[in-house]
């Protein structure tokens, strides 16, 4: 059913592309829509990132129709997401952001890493407005680029600060990532500057490519180390690791900063075996999120939405997106205008800019060279009876107080960009 | 060239100026990667006329693609000077790789060429440091010259046309030179020219070389407008699609080639635009060509076009 | 000494997989003098197959496995007949037309599967077998390595005990003294490429619950295909199969203790080199032009 919508979604883009008379697919006869595109892969190792995103702004884009739509600036608007599959090739990424553009689309919203590196100076020359999920993609040369909802992978150190604290035995601890920048290196930095001001040390980091089939012989290379904690610091195959940690009988502690699908991990493994993992992401009816401080509406609505519509596809960004949506439309509404530059100016005004999991500010000059980053609280979450449960909310702007320096020594190291 | 001949290519870059400022921002970037893709495949031919089919042409592009970017944006060089420099490099490591490779023929050679060509692609994506990993370079500077904004589309074609057009009348004359026939000789009767003493291996090295430095000029023209230049641009899946150009439009002749890839890419386009096709679709279609043309139609499109004008000399007689 | 021993069993099961993808390529370019480079599709395709049966639709994993073997077997037998033969007298063509099956089997896959993330089949056997103090096997990889052990068995002896077998070993030697004894070539062919094309099925199908599915599974299988091939004789089964378990070793203890990008990198200049060297490999004849 998912499928169906994103090829309407995507062949009218293109539909839109070829015609480019600027006719607008409406919603309702007579209305005005604005569009909102998500440059995004939905095919490929990385679709778990991008397309469950877009399957979450169509239900909140819905939602906010179905209640009349916008008023922004006196007029108004349906929202349309549209979106476009790049499969995380850096040239169907320009394209995309291309047609996007073409069809007038207000934000670009896009997952990060090299696909948003290749349309930066693109974006800033047109002026227009571009999310991402990545932080790291932030230069002090792209005003233009935001990261409003995920703060990726800054927020990974709340995980390893809720497992010192409640597992103070720990003393070891190895990492697997992806052998690319913007995530592995990048969560490894994290990581390791987490697990060095909690006191564990990092035995190996392993860099893999993606074209591993089988992932036994890098677990176990990592596992021979004895490590107290497994930690997968940003992988798309997170499935496949664990399952190798299961055949390895490890009997120690995995966190991780993803764990979507565990519905698979648990097929392949137990669910006891998975049981106290730590990573960050909730399923989104955990009443932890009825609390004050969320800044997403009504969570467990969407959540149950999202499962009937699209079974078996949450993942992290499920939420994200939309996130950056609902984002989006207060600040437009602040601003009174569909402008991106007018939009983006009053995103970045707002000195306590909506979060989540709440308590946010504008973050990033000491490292990336802007404030274009929000972080707040967020979630630390574990496996409970085969379920992704809360256990407690961190604020990762404290962590970044008192350990930054730390960070930005071991991003150093990996040879990452700071300024 | 005979005059016809001229007046041909005269007109066929004059439509390309003239029409493509009236087309979508889509088309005219489809335009100047066309263009440039002429060049990939009227360079490619050549290497075919060594008799052996390479398949690391498209990873000389991207040796070429990562020379440019490289000294443009870390070692400052201008365009002008990236650009041939990265077809030297290109020829250089060819030629290197022409020591091993030739040793081989046929079949092996076939495997030889991709063993080498995909090794050199996980190099750029394992070492990260000086060549990005998987997600490669990006800002690659664009090309300066005086108030000229070559972010735009138009310019960047005309520079395009104007590259792509000197390199092709060189592979042309390369051709009809004494080189080229030797070539030629060296194709299609091999002992027979080695029976007059031309060494053949100086030959097919000959051409592996000159047909790289332009492939690599190639990757140079590509990557400068796109501003990155990452692993996944080079892989075997572009490859085929190169010899799917150049089989389809038929390899007997210097225009054969650019038959091929322009009617394929009008081709795809068109299917994309009628949306008939959902585009996941495509390579299968691609696919289905290939098949098609290899069982239907050996000599390809050029073939095609002589055996109608032959039908139409006889009907006429 | 513990992730030495793991590393061993590691390394012969994903040998069992390394000699089921080459053998398949060898007895098809050996007997038809053709290198289908659609090989690595036809395990994807066996993999699909099922997981299409077993996982979406519960169809027990061992009948699913013998559908995907016949479903790899009669995708090999038409190209046989359509693409191959047509072409005998130029296997480039053959080749070329191989690579035109590659692109439409990953978008069967593609459609058939949908968008969206790598596809996983649960593991119908999920026992751990502890053997020893140390080493911990997965039942499933057992399985795996013991139908394809079974299966290179069974192959061995179809092709040095009947009399089929020998028809297949004399058109790979000499196609035209087979024909002149009466040798029916278009059967052979058609053998060849149906058991080339099974041992893949077979490959893909017991692979299925051992990692990702995804459509362009079968790239790092045709990669070490030829490697093996290359490496171990391009005309030599019994050479591929040696080499199949050398270079299963070799890539799992460099992946293991080094890199595994690495692991891949030096495979392939390993096979330049052979190639360089002895293009027929450690244990190859010259099979006739």
């Amino acid at each position: 059913m998912g499928i169906t919508r994103r090829n309407l979604l995507r062949g009218t883009a293109a539909t839109l592309a070829v015609a480019g008379t600027g006719f607008s697919t409406q919603l309702l006869a007579g209305q005005k829509t604005v569009k909102i595109g998500l440059n995004i892969p939905m095919t490929g190792d990385y679709a778990p990132w991008g397309l469950p995103g877009l399957y979450g702004c169509e239900i909140v884009a819905n939602n906010i129709n179905a209640a009349g739509g916008v008023e922004i600036g006196g007029e108004t608007y349906m929202i349309e997401p549209v979106g476009y599959d790049h499969g995380y090739d850096t040239e169907k990424a320009i394209i995309g952001y291309k047609t996007l553009i073409g069809d007038d689309a207000s934000m670009i919203m896009m997952l990060g890493g090299s696909t948003v590196g290749a349309i930066l100076g693109r974006a800033q020359r047109g002026k227009k407005m571009v999310t991402t999920l990545l932080p790291s993609d932030i230069t002090p040369d792209t005003p233009n680029l935001v990261a409003p909802s995920e703060s990726h992978p800054l927020y990974n150190a709340t995980g390893v600060e809720w497992l010192k604290e409640n597992f103070p035995e720990l003393k070891t601890a190895v990492i697997v990532t992806t052998n690319d920048i913007e995530y592995g290196q990048q969560s490894a930095a994290v990581y390791q500057a987490a697990f060095e001001a909690a006191g564990i040390e990092v035995l190996d980091t392993n860099f893999h490519g993606f074209d591993v089939t089988d992932f036994a012989p890098i677990v176990q290379g990592l596992l021979s180390n004895k490590p107290d904690v497994f930690c997968m610091a940003t992988d798309v195959y997170t499935t496949p690791l664990v399952e190798a940690l299961y055949n390895a009988n490890f009997q120690g502690k995995i966190v991780s900063c993803t764990l979507d699908l565990y519905e698979e991990v648990i097929a392949k493994t137990s669910k006891e075996f998975v049981e106290g993992i730590v990573f960050q992401f909730p399923d989104f009816d955990d009443p932890a999120l009825n609390s004050a401080q969320i800044q997403f509406p009504d969570p467990s609505g969407f959540w149950d939405t999202f499962q009937k519509d699209y079974p078996g596809q949450w993942s992290a960004v499920a939420w994200q997106y939309p996130a950056i949506l609902t984002n989006w439309v207060t600040a437009a509404q602040a601003a009174g205008s569909i402008e991106p530059m007018d939009v983006l100016a009053a995103m970045k005004g707002n000195p306590n800019p909506p979060h989540t999991f709440g308590k946010a500010k504008w973050w990033g000059s000491q490292l990336y060279g802007q404030d274009n980053c929000v972080v707040g609280d967020w979630p630390v979450v574990t496996m409970q009876d085969g379920r992704a449960r809360i256990v407690e909310f961190r604020s990762v702007l404290d962590w970044l107080d008192r350990n930054n320096d730390i960070l930005k020594r071991k991003m150093q190291d990996l040879g990452l960009r700071t300024v | 060239m005979s005059i016809k001949n001229l007046i041909i290519c005269i007109a066929v870059i004059a439509g390309i100026v003239t029409l493509t400022p009236f087309l979508k921002f889509q088309y005219q970037d489809l335009m100047i990667f066309l263009v440039i893709n002429v060049l990939v495949v009227v360079s490619y031919r050549l290497v075919t006329l060594t008799g052996e089919w390479s398949l690391i042409h498209i990873v000389m592009m991207g040796v070429g693609a990562y020379a440019s970017a490289m000294l443009s944006k870390f070692a400052g060089f201008p365009f002008w000077v990236s650009m041939p420099l990265a077809g030297l490099t290109a020829a250089g490591i060819s030629a290197i790789l022409c020591f091993p490779l030739f040793r081989m023929t046929q079949f092996y050679f076939l495997i030889g060429s991709f063993a080498a060509g995909e090794a050199i692609r996980l190099c750029w994506i394992y070492f990260i440091d000086p060549f990005g990993g998987s997600s490669g370079i990006n800002n690659i500077p664009v090309p300066v010259l005086g108030d000229v904004d070559f972010y735009e589309p138009m310019p960047y074609l005309y520079m395009v046309l104007v590259v792509v057009t000197i390199s092709l009348v060189i592979l042309h004359r390369i051709e009809k030179s004494r080189v080229g026939l030797t070539l030629l000789a060296v194709h299609w009767k091999a002992p027979l020219a080695e029976s007059v003493g031309v060494d053949t291996w100086k030959y097919r090295s000959l051409a592996l070389i000159v047909g790289s430095f332009f492939v690599g000029i190639a990757g140079a023209l590509k990557v400068h407008y796109l501003g990155v230049v990452t692993p996944h641009q080079f892989g075997i899946g572009i490859m085929v699609f190169v010899l799917i150009w150049v089989i389809v439009g038929g390899y007997a002749t210097f225009v054969g080639p650019i038959i091929g890839v322009v009617v394929l890419t009008i081709f795809d386009q068109g299917l994309r635009a009628s949306g008939v096709v959902d585009p996941a679709v495509q390579p299968a279609i691609y696919g289905a060509v290939l098949i098609t043309s290899i069982l239907f139609m050996p000599e390809g499109l050029e073939g095609l076009g002589k055996r109608f004008r032959s039908m139409a000399k006889n009907s006429n007689a | 000494m513990e992730l030495f021993l793991q590393s061993i069993v590691n390394s012969i099961i994903q040998g069992g997989f390394f000699a089921l993808w080459a053998v398949g390529l060898v007895l098809i370019f050996g007997v038809m003098g053709v290198v289908n480079f659609a090989h690595g599709e036809l395990v994807m395709i066996g993999a699909y197959t099922v997981w299409l049966l077993h996982a979406q639709n519960d169809v027990p994993f061992l009948l699913a496995v013998p559908i995907a073997i016949i479903l790899a077997m009669m995708i090999g037998l038409l190209m046989e007949r359509f693409l191959f033969r047509p072409n005998r007298t130029d296997p480039l063509a053959g080749l070329i037309c191989s690579i035109g099956v590659l692109f439409i089997l990953q978008v069967v896959a593609h459609e058939v599967g949908g968008t969206g993330p790598a596809k996983q089949v649960a593991p119908p056997f999920s026992e751990i077998i502890q053997v020893g103090e140390y080493l911990r096997i997965p039942s499933q990889r057992l399985f795996s390595l013991a139908v394809a052990l079974s299966a290179l068995g069974v192959l061995w002896y179809f092709l040095t005990q009947s009399k089929l077998g020998w028809a297949l070993r004399a058109v790979a030697l000499d196609r035209e003294a087979s024909a002149l004894q009466g040798i029916n070539i278009n059967r052979i062919s058609m053998i060849a490429i149906g058991v080339g094309a099974a041992m893949a099925g077979l490959a893909g199908g017991l692979m299925a619950p051992l990692q990702n599915i995804t459509p362009h599974m079968g790239h790092n299988v045709i990669i070490t295909a030829f490697i093996v091939t290359i490496v171990g004789g391009v005309g030599s089964l019994s050479g591929a199969v040696a080499a199949a378990f050398i270079y299963a070793a070799f890539h799992t203890f460099v992946t293991t203790y080094f890199n595994g990008t690495i692991a891949t990198i030096l495979g392939l200049l390993i096979m330049v080199v052979v190639l360089i060297i002895k293009p027929t490999g450690i244990m190859g004849v010259k099979v006739s032009e």
